[in-house]
């Protein structure tokens, strides 16, 4: 994929108009068939065990450190009685976020007919749901008792006690398990044809059989493509509103409640831009690699993407700066010294008052100035460039969680409660242990499902084009109507 | 029909525990009969068919039992049930039951009333029928409960160190006293707590044992008084308009609960009369001096120096012969005082005469007593505001008997009560002294104690002391009225009490019952009908009118010459310390060390827990070189002390003050040594000599690098700039002018108030959303008067034994987690950068009752919930911890439990242990103390204050039981309160019906000085605090300042991170 394999180019059309491909080189569709399902089947390479080696234990260390917690009380972390809430609830809205980037792509994208999707779907996707049962375990875990938990749900029971309905931890549970579901059925239903592809190139009895069983019996047949279609034509429409709904319930954990800080109407949708911003910095940092991993996959994963794909980051994150900003002057204007006191002491640090303004700048430097280097083409388009921004827009969302939360109770109303906070070792092997449970569940998936959603690739190649264009003629690339 | 055996399970049931605790008793055969039998014969066990008290108690013992089958296991109960078919007398089971009883204090007993349930003590009150108490206690007095049921109590008689019998003690303390002949060789060594039966019983010891030594020891007493002996000078506080303080605490580690009330009661600027004024002159904050109106720091060991000045200015403007007289004969003091501050109050004082008093504290020597009582004496107070009262005998003191055991006069000591080997001053050597009595001349050391001790390590024979809570007794209250003490239980380990030893030595055999006492109380009232006066003795707890008669007050020629003898001031040297030791506020002279509460309650000053620390300047912290927590080395002489500093702000500098009590070697497991060989706190009596007991001059201070974790429960102590919206504070002048000033300040500047006769009530609001009426006839609340709050923290004790609070160890301490539901907010308030001067106020703060609580709406599972009669409750075992409520409380009063203190050993990380393989459970006597109509909660809930709601459910039950079959089930105006509003010496908790307008909260609520917290939030809170309001002195230096950090219109906060008192520890 170089320069030189650009298309030829119609002399009436500018240059910068003309459509790039979205499969480059003209590739078959025999073979996008054969390279993402060669990464399922041929042998497991060496990193990916050696990956596997380190991940697992780093989960099961997790794991160990919740059952510690569970065991023995919240005090194993290092919260206090004015900061109840500290690393838990920061990630939980971290990992909720970057579940955002995958539905988003899929739904989003695909009802605006955004057909650059097709080769990034299926990974992101992949990565909402896992991003999503990491952030499960953490409103499941950080409560004092954890086997009452049960209380959330709205169980008819003999004392007739109903959940309370106006708390915004409610509507948490019933927004994120709704996202869940509804995101686990989008992408599973998106599965179900490459699925068939997998089981009718399966060389062995026991995949084959494992895949038919999944591939619900997909035949291909003209029928079951236009219920197919139909379905997931459905599935987005129901996911669109839920990718901004699911972060904007988020955000009310924090909008509704009365403290300086959290309570900040603008949440909503500086949510979901946040949430937005650092799922599709987290598909870069997963996908960049994988694509470093399989080159087979240049022709499908193009520079056209992380292209795309940055300009997203640089457009959400100056959203994001936007909300800083007007957080601070919404601060000022209210004239409520309480909020003032918040917004310029406690973050911005005016007369060394902050506690937390280290973790203020460090927000503000990676999530705002950090994303304005993707004006720049060229920075657009070196990936080792992309991956740092990404590593860092990764690190700024976590610290806006944890800026908003813990600088925003730990210095609060009645400044004799105020209490500095430091993390526990088990808190802080809780979070490493996520990423542990993360990496492991996508090591997973690339092993034994097709990263790229092959059916979806191909319906964007020329070959698809009913007008049988010829390929790479540059013109009607995107002109398909589905 | 055949009688039916309950099988009781030898191990398995969840009272078995219990069950050993009650040891002895429960343990007896004759007692396992009575349990098994069906319909025990009660009149068997009464012997006789007389109900005496010792059966009675027998009974209630037993009951004790059964609640150790009933309560102890509420979540599974897995036992059998015995029925309470024989009842004991007065006893309901379930129901409380309150006995008069007074708590004795070095300073005179405080009356109490002391609630039982099923037979075991749970909570002090005081008594509100003897006027000094009024229903009020003190810090100390509420946390003797739990002192009385330490599980590492004295629990054996112990022969040099062996475990041994009461028997083999008695037939040698029987020995011993059959051999003293006239005594000579015999000591006594007491505490200095007076009761007319100790009187009578030391009378009848002096005529049988003439030679006998009878000495008094208490390592905070102060110089002989300069009345003459055995006089001691009384402050009548309620009397006095201007009171200037002499390093004195009267308020604090100095007070009664009398004084304290007489002195608050003129603070309440609405309350009628004039309001008083305070000058405090100090070395460190005290909460007297944080009450005052004018404060002046200086060292201690210028306090004299300050004295002298003011003596000078009061005897030429006065002139008054025999203090100008008194002045000549001194030596001119060097130390630079101001000038304008001792004119000023001194013209004050003049101009208040027979209406002022000077008091001094009993940290400074007697040449400043006498230069004080002179003072008083030249403004016409004696006999006014400062009376006389006849004390107790003189007796020897320690330095006195220390000599008679080294010279070998002395060869047999009975040390009862007190812990000498740790406290003696230090030049005394006083273990050697007793080691050598011990092991060289064979002497006999019998030791009466609460714990097995420093003292104990050396004795012959320990002894358990039985306390005032299960022994017969009686006291002397502050007034000097006749107090009733009895029992309400056994002795817990057959101790005995310090009247059972010295009736022994009297010639009486140990009594079980109250014949002592009735022997007392028959001479000193000679009733008509004895037992109709005893039984209201008993139940009164106190006899009437038998107050002390003051005695006429004359200052001593021996007085004037040990002021000439006494007296020094030198200045300080720039580059060397006085040290200051103190009492201190929370486990007083150590003898509270092993007492969990106390150990937990933070200091009110420096709000540390668990540990003193030696407090310091910021100036001279800077000079040092030195953080809070950076350990120092004091060298005094040839005794050093290494300890960590605390900078405070208002100390004097060139001083540092450290709190006795601390660093003991030998006690239980709270506050004797972990498993690393450390104890809470470092040991200041080390550098305190007979000559210098309070301050030593001239110590040397060097930094040794090493820092110490100092757990603090307030990180945070000034306002930054929110003085006018938490903290409301006015002038009397400017309270005059606008009695409403409190309303409008801060963020209620531009509320919009309802104006109901001219009054501002409410601030007028709107919601979205509406509530459902709070419908009850009853609508609970809450008014707390800053401006008489001293901050002494007792609320926080007695909410702590009232609702099962746990205490959570200094760790969690540390990491923010103590469980206080009420606490004791303390800021510096200061404008500007003021460190050094800084006013301190304080606010109690405790779950306000919003009715439109944060808290409830971000409840996911509805477990903080308001009823409909303004309580914002609690529901704990539907509680799961998501501890949002915490988060959104803009008061950060709700407390999590982040472990299970209930079950879990709270020292050596007991907490971390893996607990599904660490064994459980809690101390058995612990288990006794607990209030059981109020759940003690597991870990993961969230709990706070519920305005002690089982107090309410109380009221409004026995209100349905008095209304019987008409409508009228109204709790009556005043007819209980809270547990902190009931120990408030200061009245400045008030709790009630809002909605009964005879009620006294609703009429302190109606004060124009009231307002309600963040108003502005639209919380609704049902706790209104009324302005601290202050009366100072407009001519003296600095008056301009006081509560201007409350007036001031500044947005911005200019209090940077120096100002960070609490620090970072």
């Amino acid at each position: 994929m170089t320069e030189a394999d650009a298309p030829t180019v119609s002399l009436t059309t500018q240059p910068e108009l003309v459509k790039v491909p979205l499969v480059q080189n003209d590739r078959s569709l025999s073979w996008i068939s054969d390279n993402v399902s060669s990464i399922v089947e041929s042998r497991t390479p060496l990193w990916w065990w050696l990956a596997m080696l380190i991940t697992t234990p780093v989960a099961l260390f997790g794991l160990f450190c919740i059952g510690l917690q569970i065991s023995n009380g919240v005090g194993m972390w290092g919260e206090n009685k004015t900061v109840g809430w500290a690393w838990d609830i920061t990630n939980f809205v971290f990992w909720i976020g970057i579940g955002h980037a995958g539905t988003l792509i899929s739904a989003v994208l695909f009802l605006t007919r955004q057909k650059w999707r097709t080769s990034i779907n299926r990974a992101s996707e992949a990565m909402t749901l896992f991003a999503v049962v990491c952030a499960g375990i953490f409103p499941g875990i950080h409560v004092g008792r954890v086997w009452m938990a049960w209380f959330l749900a709205p169980v008819p029971n003999g004392n007739a006690i109903w959940p309370n309905f106006r708390s915004p931890l409610l509507w948490d549970v019933f927004a994120v398990s709704t996202y869940f579901t509804v995101s686990v059925l989008f992408w599973y239903t998106g599965l179900v044809p490459d699925l068939a592809t997998l089981r009718d190139r399966a060389k062995n009895r026991v995949s084959r059989y494992l895949y038919g069983i999944f591939a619900l019996g997909w035949r291909g047949s003209n029928r079951q493509w236009r219920h197919y279609e139909m379905a997931y034509l459905i599935l987005a429409g129901i996911s669109t509103p839920l990718v901004l709904s699911v972060h904007s319930v988020v955000s009310f954990d924090f909008a509704t409640s009365i403290l300086p800080g959290w309570h900040t109407t603008i949440f909503p949708p500086y949510f979901v831009a946040g949430a937005i911003f650092g799922g599709f910095a987290m598909v870069l940092t997963i996908l960049l690699p994988a694509r470093l991993l399989y080159p087979q996959l240049d022709d499908l994963l193009t520079r056209q993407h992380v292209d795309k794909m940055a300009k997203i980051i640089l457009l959400t994150g100056s959203i994001v700066g936007y909300a800083y900003l007007m957080e601070l002057f919404i601060a000022w204007y209210s004239a409520n010294k309480f909020e003032m006191f918040t917004f310029f002491h406690a973050r911005i640090g005016i007369n060394n008052s902050g506690w937390y303004s280290w973790a203020y700048y460090c927000m503000m430097t990676c999530n705002v100035l950090s994303p304005q280097i993707f004006w720049l083409k060229w920075a657009r388009s070196n990936y080792i460039v992309v991956f740092i921004v990404c590593m860092f827009v990764n690190t700024g969302m976590w610290f806006e969680r944890f800026v908003i939360i813990v600088t925003s109770l730990a210095q609060d109303f009645l400044p004799s409660s105020w209490r500095h906070y430091s993390p526990s070792w088990v808190e802080i092997w809780t979070f490493v242990g996520t990423f542990g449970i993360f990496l492991t569940l996508f090591l997973l998936f690339m092993r034994f499902l097709p990263m790229i959603a092959m059916s979806e690739v191909k319906i964007v190649t020329p070959e698809a084009d009913p007008h049988q264009r010829k390929p790479g003629s540059g013109v009607g690339t995107n002109a398909h109507h589905s | 029909m055949s009688k039916r055996v309950f099988n009781h399970p030898p191990e398995a049931a969840t009272g078995k525990k219990y069950w050993r605790s009650l040891g002895q008793l429960s343990g007896t055969p004759e007692f396992r009969g009575w349990l098994e039998r069906e319909f025990p014969q009660g009149a068997s066990e009464f012997g006789g068919g007389e109900v005496s008290r010792r059966n009675f108690l027998q009974l209630m013992g037993a009951s004790m039992a059964l609640a150790g089958l009933s309560f102890a296991g509420c979540r599974r109960p897995e036992m059998q049930l015995v029925p309470f078919t024989r009842g004991v007398e007065w006893s309901i089971p379930g129901k409380a039951l309150f006995f008069s009883s007074a708590y004795p204090t070095r300073n005179g007993a405080i009356p109490l009333v002391v609630t039982t349930h099923d037979g075991r003590p749970t909570k002090i009150e005081g008594n509100p029928l003897h006027p000094a108490s009024k229903g009020a206690t003190d810090i100390f007095a509420q946390a003797s409960i739990l002192d009385f049921y330490d599980p590492d109590r004295s629990q054996h008689f112990l022969k040099n160190g062996k475990k041994s019998d009461v028997a083999t003690f008695e037939k040698e303390l029987d020995e011993l006293i059959k051999n003293a002949a006239d005594g000579a060789g015999i000591a006594f060594l007491l505490e200095e707590i007076h009761g007319p039966t100790r009187e009578r019983l030391r009378g009848e010891i002096e005529e049988k044992f003439p030679k006998a030594m009878w000495a008094v020891y208490e390592p905070l007493g102060g110089p002989e008084g300069s009345f003459g002996a055995g006089i001691s000078a009384i402050p009548q506080m309620g009397k006095a308009d201007v009171i200037m303080a002499l390093d004195c605490d009267f308020l604090g580690t100095e007070s009664t609960i009398d004084i304290t009330r007489q002195f608050t009661a003129r603070r309440k600027p609405d309350a009628g009369g004039k309001m008083n004024r305070l000058y405090a002159v100090e070395n460190r904050y005290t909460v007297t001096g944080g009450m005052a109106d004018h404060r002046l720091r200086m060292p201690a060991s210028q306090i004299g120096a300050f004295a002298l000045a003011l003596a000078q200015e009061i005897g030429a403007k006065s002139s008054d012969s025999a203090l100008l007289a008194l002045v000549k004969t001194l030596p001119p003091a060097t130390a630079k005082i101001s000038a304008e501050w001792v004119k000023e109050s001194a013209a004050d004082l003049l101009a208040n005469k027979g209406k002022s008093l000077v008091v001094v504290g009993s940290r400074q020597p007697a040449g400043v007593h006498a230069i004080v009582a002179s003072i008083n004496s030249a403004l016409g107070n004696l006999d006014k505001t400062l009376t006389g009262r006849r004390g107790a005998k003189p007796a020897a003191s320690i330095g006195e008997l220390t000599k008679s055991i080294g010279d070998g006069t002395t060869r047999a000591i009975i040390i009862i009560g007190g812990n000498p080997i740790y406290n003696a001053p230090s030049d005394l050597e006083f273990a050697k002294v007793l080691k050598t009595l011990r092991d060289e001349k064979k002497g006999t050391i019998v030791r009466v104690g609460l714990h097995e001790d420093e003292t104990s390590e050396l004795a012959t024979w320990q002894v358990p002391i039985a306390t005032y809570l299960e022994s017969w007794g009686d006291a002397y209250a502050t007034d000097g009225s006749h107090l009733s003490i009895q029992p309400m239980i056994l002795p817990l380990y057959d101790g005995w009490s310090e009247l059972d030893i010295l009736a022994k030595f009297a010639g009486h055999a140990k009594t079980t019952g109250p014949e002592l006492i009735q022997e007392t109380f028959r001479q000193a009232a000679s009733p008509a009908d004895f037992t109709v006066a005893w039984a209201k003795f008993l139940h009164d707890g106190f006899l009437a009118h038998s107050a002390a008669k003051p005695e006429p007050l004359a200052i001593s020629a021996d007085s004037t010459t040990s002021a000439k003898d006494n007296f020094s001031a030198p200045a300080l040297d720039e580059n060397s310390f006085e040290i200051v030791l103190t009492a201190d506020y929370t486990v007083d002279d150590g003898r509270f060390a092993n007492n969990g509460w106390l150990q937990e309650i933070p200091d009110p000053i420096t709000k540390v827990t668990w540990d003193n620390a030696a407090l310091i300047s910021p100036a001279s912290a800077a000079k040092l070189g030195v953080e809070t927590g950076d350990v120092i080395d004091i060298t005094v002489q040839e005794r050093s002390l290494k300890i960590p500093v605390f900078i405070a702000p208002g100390h004097a500098d060139n001083s540092l003050s450290i709190a006795l009590g601390y660093g003991r070697e030998v006690s239980g497991r709270v506050g004797g040594k972990d498993a690393t060989g450390k104890s809470p706190g470092f040991n200041a009596y080390r550098l305190r000599s007979t000559a210098q007991p309070y301050f030593i001059v001239g110590a040397k201070v060097a930094k040794t690098g090493d820092t110490y974790l100092l757990a603090v429960t307030q990180e945070h102590g000034t306002l930054e700039g929110r003085g006018p919206d938490l903290v409301r504070e006015g002038t009397i002048e400017q309270y005059k002018e606008n009695p409403e000033f409190a309303k409008t300040l801060g963020m209620d500047a531009e509320a919009e108030w309802k104006v109901v006769n001219g009054k501002k009530t409410e601030v007028v609001t709107s919601s979205l959303y509406s509530h459902p009426p709070l419908t009850n006839q009853h609508q609970w609340g809450m008014t707390v008067d800053l401006s008489s709050c001293t901050g002494c923290s007792a609320c926080m004790v007695a909410c702590q034994s009232e609702n099962n609070i746990p205490i959570v160890g200094k760790e969690q301490v540390h990491n923010g987690r103590e469980m206080h539901w009420i606490r004791t907010d303390r800021y510096f308030a200061g404008v500007g950068d003021e460190t050094a001067d800084p006013e301190m106020v304080y606010q109690p703060m405790l779950c306000q009752h919003c009715e439109n609580a944060p808290c409830e709406t971000v409840c996911p599972v509805n477990a903080t919930v308001h009823s409909d009669d303004g309580l914002n409750v609690m529901a704990y075992n539907r509680c799961i911890g998501t501890r949002y409520c915490a988060n959104n409380c803009p008061f950060k009063v709700r407390r999590f439990n982040f472990f299970d203190y209930n079950q879990r050993n709270i020292e050596d990380r007991g907490l971390y242990k893996w607990n599904l393989t660490a064994p459980k459970g809690t101390e058995d006597s612990i288990k006794l103390q607990k209030n059981p109509n109020v759940t003690v909660r597991m870990r993961g809930v969230m709990e706070k204050c519920t305005f002690c709601v089982q107090r309410i459910q109380e009221a409004k039950i026995a209100a349905k039981v008095a209304a019987r079959d008409s409508d009228n089930i109204r709790i009556p105006a005043d007819a209980f309160t809270v547990a902190c509003a009931q120990a408030c010496p200061t009245d400045a908790i008030t709790f009630g019906d809002i909605a009964n307008p005879d009620s006294s909260v609703s009429k302190v609520r109606a004060t124009e000085r009231g307002y309600r917290l963040l108003e502005y939030l639209n919380v609704g809170t049902r706790v209104w605090y009324l302005a601290r309001i202050r009366n100072p002195n407009m001519k003296m230096p600095g008056a301009e300042k006081v509560g201007a950090y409350s007036r001031e219109h500044h947005h911005e906060s200019h209090e940077g991170k120096a100002e960070h008192p609490g620090g970072e520890a």
